[in-house]
C-alpha cells in the first residue's frame, strides 16, 4: 500500500516534512466551507470563482423515525370473552393483545393462570354495557288494580299485555300500536278453542256462546286507546305514591300531562296532520305560490322601508347637521347645484356598479335620463345614454319621430351636444341680460325696460329664450353703434369747431355742401379714411344701413324675426331712415332671401349709388367699431 | 407520538365495533351473500339457483350451474311467496356459500382423511379426534351468526332459520334480521322507508328506530324478474321475433347487419340440458338487455301520457347485441318494459301473464305502507327513502320514483336516498348486517346456543323483533 511517503516521493515533494499535511488538514477543516455533497456540489462548480448571489443551503432530508424495533412482534389472540349484560354468560371470541404477563385478576385465577395456557382466561368485556338500558315503569300491584285502575273496556290481561308491550319498545308509541295484537292473539286463541270445542261436541260451544262476556272487542285498539289508557294508570299510580301536595314542580307538570291527556283531540290533530299530508299538488302550488308572494310583498315593503329612509334622511340631513346646513347655502347659484348634482351622480353610478348593476324598479336613482328630458332618449330606462347623442344616428330607437308640428307643440329640441348637468331656461334668460361691465348691464336693462320687456319672463321656453337672445343681442349692438355714432358725433362737433376756428366764418348752411363733397370725395378715396368722412347726415345713413344689414348677416332666422328687430332697433332711426331703409329692404328682396348676408358684396359691386357707398364705409366702420369690444371681451 | 397503524388497535370508543368474527348471510332470489362481519363487501356470492341431476345430488355456485350438462334441472329454493320453501337445498346452499369461500370445509376425521395414513402419526391424530369428535359435522362452531329475512317471513320459516343454525351447523349465536332494516343502517338511517326492488318481489318497509312497521310491510311480484317477463314478451311479440339464444349454445358468430338474422353455429350435445337450464342461461342474457338497454321512463307523466311516448320515440335508441351475433337498436320499447313497475295498465300482457294489480306498483306501495304508519311518523319516514336492490340500477329509475312520490305526497319533503355504487345498492342488506354484527352493542342481542336449548326455537319470536 502506497504512504504517505511514496506519494511525496512520486510527486517529487520533500520527504520527512510531517507538518504540513496536518497542516492542510486543518486548514481544510478550518476553512468552513463545508463540502457541498451531491448534485448541489456540481451546481456550486459552475459559479466558478465568484460566489453565488443568492446562499444555496442543502435542505437536509428529513426520514421518518425509524420504527423503534420494541421486543419481537406482540402476538395477537382471539380473546373469549363475556359480556355482564347477558344473563347466559354467551363466549364470544375477539382479537386482542397476548397479554405479556398475566392480568391482575384474583389471587386464586392467578395461580391458576401461570399454569394453565393464558387463552383460558376468559375477559369480561363491559365496554359496553353502557349500552343496555331498561326503560323505567310504573308498576302496579292486584290490590292496587282492583281499587284503582279498573276499566270496562280493558281487561286486567290485556292491561298487562300492554304495560308489557310498551316496556319491550321503550314508549315507543308508533311501534307499540304497529306491534299491538291482543285482538289478533285473543281471535287466535278463540278460533283454537271453538276448533276444539267442535272436536268435542257442540254443546259446549253454545254454553260458550251464551255467556255474556264471551264476545270481547274485536276492534284494533288505536293509538289514542292505549296511550289514553297507559297514561290514566301512570297517573292514578304516581298520584297514589306522591300524594298531589308533595309532588316538586317536574313531578307535577308531568302528571298534569299525564292526566290530561285527551284521546279525542290528539285523534283530530292527527287527522289534520293527514289531511295536511294529503293534500293534492294544485293546493300545496297555491300555498307555495301565495307564501312566495307574502314574501315578495314583505321583501319589498322592507326595501322600500329602506329607501324613504335613506330618501328622508338625505332630505333631513342638513338640519340635523349645522356644518352642512352652512355648506347648503353655497348651493345657490345653478352652477354649484349641477356640481352637487354630478357628484351624486357619480355616488350613484359607483354604488350600482357595486351592487351589480341592475336597476330594480322602484328604486331611488338618478340617471342621465333624469337629465335629458327629452322622450327620444327617454326610451329605455335601464341603460344610461350618452349625453351627447346624435339625433341622426340615436342608439336605440326612439319611441316614435315626431312631426315638425309636434315637436314644436312639445317643445322638443335636438342638441348636437348636450352639456352635462342642468340649467334652468330662467337662468340662461338672467345670464343674457348681463354683460361685461356692469354699465353695460345697466344700459340693456334700461333699453329692455323702455320696450316693454318684463325683468322675469314668465315662460321661458326655449324659443322664448331664443327669440330673447336675438334681441338682447340687437340691443347690444345698437347700444354699440350708439357709442360710436355719440363719439363721431363728438368728434365731428370737434372739428367743426376747429374748423370754424381757423375759417373764422363758418356757416351753418355750408355743412350740407360740405358733406356732399366730402360724399362725392370719399368715393374716389375708398374707404380707408374713416376720419375723413365728417358727414352727420351720411352718418346717420349708415348707421341705419348698417343696422339693417347686420341683421341680415348675423340673423339667419326667418324674415319675421328680422323685421321685428327692425322694428325694434330702428326706433330711434326711423324718421330720418325712411327712403333708405325701404331700399335696402328692396335690395334685400331681390337677393336670395337665406343668402342675405354672403351676398353682401356682390350686392355693393352692384350698387354704384351713394347709399351703397356709404354701405360699405359702415361695414368698415363697423368693423372697427367691434373691435373695441373684442378687445374688451379679451380683457 | 404513535403513528397508528395497521398493528395498533383502534382507541377505546373510537367506534363501537368489536368484532367477534361473525358470519352474514343474506339470501336472496338472484344471489346469496356471505361473508365476515365489519367487511365492506360479501365475500361470497353465489347464485340462488342450483343444480340438480336426477341422482338427486346438489350442484352450487357459479361454474357449476352454467355448465350445460345434460338432465340437470336449475332450480331455485324460493318459494313463490317470497319465503324459502325447499329448505334442504336452501340449507346446503347456504352452508356451501359460506364454507366455499369463508370458513373453509371443516376438516374430516383425521384419520380417514388419507393425510394420517401414516401409522406412526397414529398417536397425533387420536389427540385431534379427541378434541373436535363433536364438532365434525358442524362446520361454523366458531362464528355468530347474523342470517337476513324478508319482511314478511312466517313465524314457522324464522324458527327453521334459527334451528338449521343451531341444529346443523352448531353456530354458538344466531340472530335474525329483516332486510329493510339492515338496507336502512347501511345507509346510516335508523327511520326510513326501504324501498327494495330486487329478483323475485318489491318491497317497501317502513322502519322506525330499527324496527319494522310490521303493519306497512308492503310487497308485490312486481321485479327484476318481472322485467325479464316484459323483455321476453317484447322479444316474442317482435315481427319477426327476436331470437334469444343464450351464450352456452352458441360456438361462433358472424357480424350481422342490425335487424339481420343470426349468421351463427351452433353447439350440440348428447344430452341437451334442461329447459330450466336453458331459462336460467336467458336471464343472463336479459340481465344484461336490463343493464345495457331498458331505461324506465323518467317522468314527468306516465310513459303512456300524452306524447311522452312520442317523445321516447324520438330519442335515440340503444344497440344490443345477442350471443348469436344478432342485434338491433331498441328505441321506445326499452322503456316499455320497465313501465309495468310503475303503472300497471302499462304492462305487456298475454294469457300466460295477466295484467298486474294496480296495487303492485311502486307508488301504490309506497302509498300503502304509509298508510299504515302513524301520521306522526309519515314526514320522518318520507325523509328518508331509501333505496336498494339490483333492479334499481335501471337506468333513470330514481328520475322516476322521485317524480312519481312527489306526485303522491306534494307537500312533505320527500328525499330519495340511493348509494351511489353498484355494490352498495345491491348489497345494502349484507353492508347493514356487517356493520350491525361489528358493533360492541350487539353483544347482548345475539340469541346463545344456551338460550335456545333453553327456550326452542321459538325464542326468535321474542328476540328478533
Ligand atoms: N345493472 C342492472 N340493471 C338492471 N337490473 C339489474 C342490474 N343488475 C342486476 N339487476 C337485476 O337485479 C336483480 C337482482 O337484484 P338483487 O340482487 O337485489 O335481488 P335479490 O336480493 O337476490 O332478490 P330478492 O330481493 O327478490 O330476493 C336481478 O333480477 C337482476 O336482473
Ligand atoms: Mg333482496
Amino acid at each position: 500500500m502506497a504512504s504517505n511517503r511514496d506519494v511525496r516521493d512520486m510527486l517529487g515533494l520533500p520527504v520527512g516534512e510531517v507538518a504540513p499535511p496536518t497542516a492542510n488538514k486543518k486548514s481544510k477543516k478550518g476553512g468552513g466551507t463545508k463540502r457541498i455533497q451531491g448534485v448541489a456540489r456540481e451546481v456550486a462548480a459552475l459559479y466558478g470563482e465568484r460566489p453565488p448571489p443568492v446562499a444555496v443551503y442543502e435542505e437536509k432530508k428529513t426520514y421518518r423515525a425509524k420504527r423503534q424495533s420494541t421486543g419481537p412482534a406482540k402476538k395477537w389472540i382471539q380473546q373469549p370473552f363475556t359480556n355482564p349484560a347477558r344473563p347466559d354468560g354467551l363466549v364470544l371470541k375477539h382479537w386482542r393483545r397476548k397479554p405479556t404477563t398475566a392480568p391482575p385478576v384474583q389471587e386464586g385465577e392467578d395461580a391458576a393462570m401461570q399454569d394453565s395456557e393464558p387463552t383460558d382466561y376468559l375477559e369480561s368485556c363491559a365496554d359496553y354495557v353502557k349500552y343496555n338500558i331498561t326503560v323505567d315503569m310504573p308498576d302496579f300491584t292486584d290490590e292496587e288494580y282492583d281499587a284503582h285502575l279498573r276499566n270496562n273496556d280493558w281487561s286486567r290481561e290485556e292491561t298487562v299485555y300492554l304495560f308489557g308491550i310498551v316496556k319491550d319498545y321503550s314508549y315507543r308509541w308508533a311501534v307499540i300500536w304497529d306491534r299491538y295484537e291482543w285482538q289478533a292473539l285473543k281471535r287466535r286463541e278463540r278460533a283454537l278453542a271453538e276448533a276444539a270445542q267442535q272436536g268435542n261436541g257442540d254443546t259446549d260451544s253454545n254454553a260458550l256462546a251464551a255467556l255474556p262476556f264471551a264476545t270481547p272487542r274485536d276492534k284494533e285498539r288505536s293509538l289514542e286507546e292505549m296511550k289514553a289508557r297507559f297514561y290514566d294508570i301512570s297517573a292514578k299510580l304516581m298520584k297514589l305514591r306522591i300524594p298531589e301536595v308533595q309532588m316538586d314542580a317536574d313531578q307535577y307538570s308531568l302528571y298534569e300531562t299525564l292526566s290530561k291527556f285527551d284521546p279525542v283531540m290528539e285523534r283530530n290533530r292527527k287527522m289534520l296532520a293527514t289531511a295536511l299530508m294529503n293534500r293534492n299538488m294544485d293546493e300545496v302550488k297555491e300555498e307555495e305560490f301565495l307564501l312566495t308572494e307574502l314574501q315578495r310583498i314583505n321583501m319589498a315593503a322592507v326595501r322600500l322601508d329602506a329607501e324613504r329612509e335613506e330618501l328622508r334622511s338625505r332630505l333631513d340631513a342638513p338640519q340635523a347637521n349645522t356644518s352642512t346646513a352652512a355648506g347648503l347655502q353655497s348651493f345657490t347659484s345653478s352652477t354649484a347645484l349641477q356640481a352637487l348634482f354630478q357628484q351624486l351622480f357619480q355616488q350613484d353610478r359607483s354604488k350600482k356598479r357595486s351592487s351589480g348593476g341592475s336597476n330594480a324598479p322602484g328604486r331611488l336613482s338618478l340617471s342621465a335620463n333624469d337629465m335629458i328630458n327629452t322622450p327620444s332618449n327617454s326610451t329605455s330606462a335601464n341603460r344610461r345614454t350618452s349625453m351627447a347623442l346624435p339625433p341622426s344616428a340615436p342608439s336605440q330607437t326612439p319611441v316614435k319621430t315626431l312631426s315638425p308640428h309636434q315637436e314644436h307643440r312639445f317643445a322638443v329640441s335636438t342638441h348636437d351636444r348636450l352639456t352635462s348637468g342642468i340649467t334652468f331656461g330662467s337662468d340662461k334668460l338672467l345670464k343674457m341680460r348681463q354683460a361685461k361691465s356692469n354699465v353695460q348691464t345697466q344700459k340693456i336693462a334700461s333699453a329692455l325696460q323702455e320696450l316693454g320687456v318684463p325683468e322675469i319672463i314668465p315662460i321661458p321656453t326655449s324659443k322664448v329664450a331664443d327669440v330673447f337672445e336675438q334681441l338682447v343681442a340687437k340691443v347690444g349692438r345698437l347700444l354699440d353703434v350708439r357709442k360710436v355714432k355719440e363719439k363721431e358725433m363728438g368728434e365731428c362737433r370737434v372739428l367743426s369747431r376747429m374748423k370754424a376756428a381757423r375759417d373764422g366764418t363758418a356757416g351753418v348752411k355750408q355743412e350740407g355742401d360740405a358733406s356732399g363733397e366730402n360724399n362725392g370725395k370719399k368715393q374716389g378715396e375708398g374707404q380707408d379714411t374713416p376720419m375723413g368722412d365728417s358727414n352727420e347726415d351720411g352718418a346717420g345713413e349708415d348707421d341705419d344701413a348698417e343696422g339693417e344689414d347686420d341683421t341680415g348677416a348675423q340673423n339667419t332666422p326667418a324674415n319675421a324675426d328680422r323685421d321685428d328687430a327692425e322694428a325694434d332697433g330702428g326706433d330711434e332711426d326711423r324718421a330720418e331712415s325712411r327712403p333708405q331703409d325701404v331700399d335696402a329692404d328692396a335690395d334685400a328682396d331681390a337677393d336670395d332671401v337665406d343668402a342675405e348676408g354672403e351676398d353682401e358684396s356682390a350686392a355693393q359691386t352692384s350698387r354704384a349709388t351713394s347709399q351703397g357707398a356709404g354701405h360699405k364705409r359702415s361695414a368698415s366702420e363697423l368693423s372697427d367699431g367691434s373691435q373695441p369690444s373684442e378687445k374688451r371681451a379679451r380683457k | 407520538m404513535n403513528i397508528p397503524n395497521s398493528s395498533t388497535a383502534p382507541t377505546a370508543g373510537e367506534y363501537a365495533g368489536d368484532e367477534v368474527s361473525a358470519i352474514v348471510l343474506d339470501p336472496g332470489y338472484s344471489t346469496t351473500r356471505a361473508g365476515f362481519a365489519g367487511e365492506d363487501v360479501p365475500k361470497s356470492v353465489c347464485p340462488s339457483f342450483y343444480g340438480q341431476s336426477d341422482s338427486d345430488s346438489y350442484l352450487f355456485g357459479e361454474n357449476a350451474i352454467h355448465s350445460p350438462v345434460g338432465n340437470l334441472n336449475t332450480k331455485n329454493y324460493w318459494g313463490s311467496d317470497g319465503i324459502v320453501e325447499d329448505w334442504d337445498a336452501a340449507t346446503k346452499l347456504w352452508e356451501y356459500s359460506i364454507t366455499s369461500r369463508l370458513t373453509g370445509a371443516r376438516a374430516g376425521d383425521p384419520a380417514k382423511n388419507g393425510l394420517n395414513d401414516d401409522p406412526r402419526a397414529n398417536g397425533e391424530s387420536m389427540d385431534v379426534e379427541m378434541e373436535g369428535v363433536e364438532n365434525n359435522e358442524k362446520p361454523m362452531e366458531d362464528s355468530p351468526l347474523l342470517v337476513t329475512e324478508p319482511g314478511w317471513n312466517s313465524a314457522k320459516a324464522r324458527e327453521k332459520y334459527i334451528e338449521i343454525a343451531m341444529e346443523d351447523w352448531g353456530v354458538p349465536a344466531f340472530f335474525l334480521q329483516k332486510t329493510g332494516v339492515l338496507a336502512a343502517f347501511a345507509s346510516g338511517k335508523a327511520s326510513g322507508i326501504i324501498i327494495d326492488v330486487g329478483a323475485s318481489h318489491t318491497s317497501v318497509t317502513p322502519v322506525l328506530d330499527g324496527m319494522v312497521l310490521r303493519k306497512g310491510v308492503q310487497k308485490s311480484p312486481l321485479a327484476g324478474n318481472f322485467v325479464s317477463q316484459q323483455i321476453r314478451q317484447t322479444f316474442k311479440t317482435a315481427s319477426p321475433e327476436i331470437p334469444l339464444t343464450p351464450h352456452y349454445l352458441v360456438k361462433s358468430k358472424t357480424q350481422v347487419d342490425a335487424g339481420a338474422p343470426a349468421n351463427a353455429t351452433y353447439k350440440t350435445f348428447p344430452v341437451a340440458p334442461s329447459a330450466s337450464f336453458r331459462l336460467n342461461e336467458e336471464e343472463r342474457v336479459l340481465t344484461e338487455f336490463k343493464e345495457s338497454v331498458v331505461e324506465v321512463w323518467p317522468g314527468p307523466g306516465r310513459f303512456t301520457n300524452g306524447t311522452n311516448e312520442e317523445i321516447a320515440k324520438s330519442a335515440p335508441g340503444r344497440p344490443f347485441e345477442m350471443p348469436d351475433g344478432w342485434n338491433n337498436i331498441f328505441g321506445s320499447e326499452r322503456f316499455r318494459v320497465a313501465e309495468g313497475l310503475f303503472d300497471a295498465s302499462a304492462a305487456l300482457t298475454s294469457e300466460a301473464n295477466p295484467r298486474p294489480k294496480d296495487e303492485w306498483t311502486i307508488p301504490r306501495l309506497v302509498q300503502a305502507a304509509v298508510q299504515h304508519v302513524d301520521a306522526d311518523q309519515r314526514p320522518l319516514l318520507l325523509a328518508n327513502i331509501v333505496v336498494t336492490g339490483g333492479s334499481t340500477l335501471l337506468h333513470k329509475f330514481n328520475d322516476r320514483l322521485n317524480f312519481e312520490i312527489n306526485a303522491i305526497y306534494p307537500s312533505t319533503r320527500n328525499k330519495l336516498i340511493a348509494p351511489g355504487s353498484v355494490v352498495e345498492r345491491k348489497y345494502a342488506a349484507w353492508i347493514g348486517g356487517s356493520i350491525l354484527a361489528s358493533l360492541g352493542s350487539f353483544h347482548q342481542l345475539w340469541i346463545s346456543r344456551k338460550e335456545y336449548e333453553e327456550h326452542g326455537a321459538s325464542i326468535v319470536e321474542k328476540r328478533c323483533r
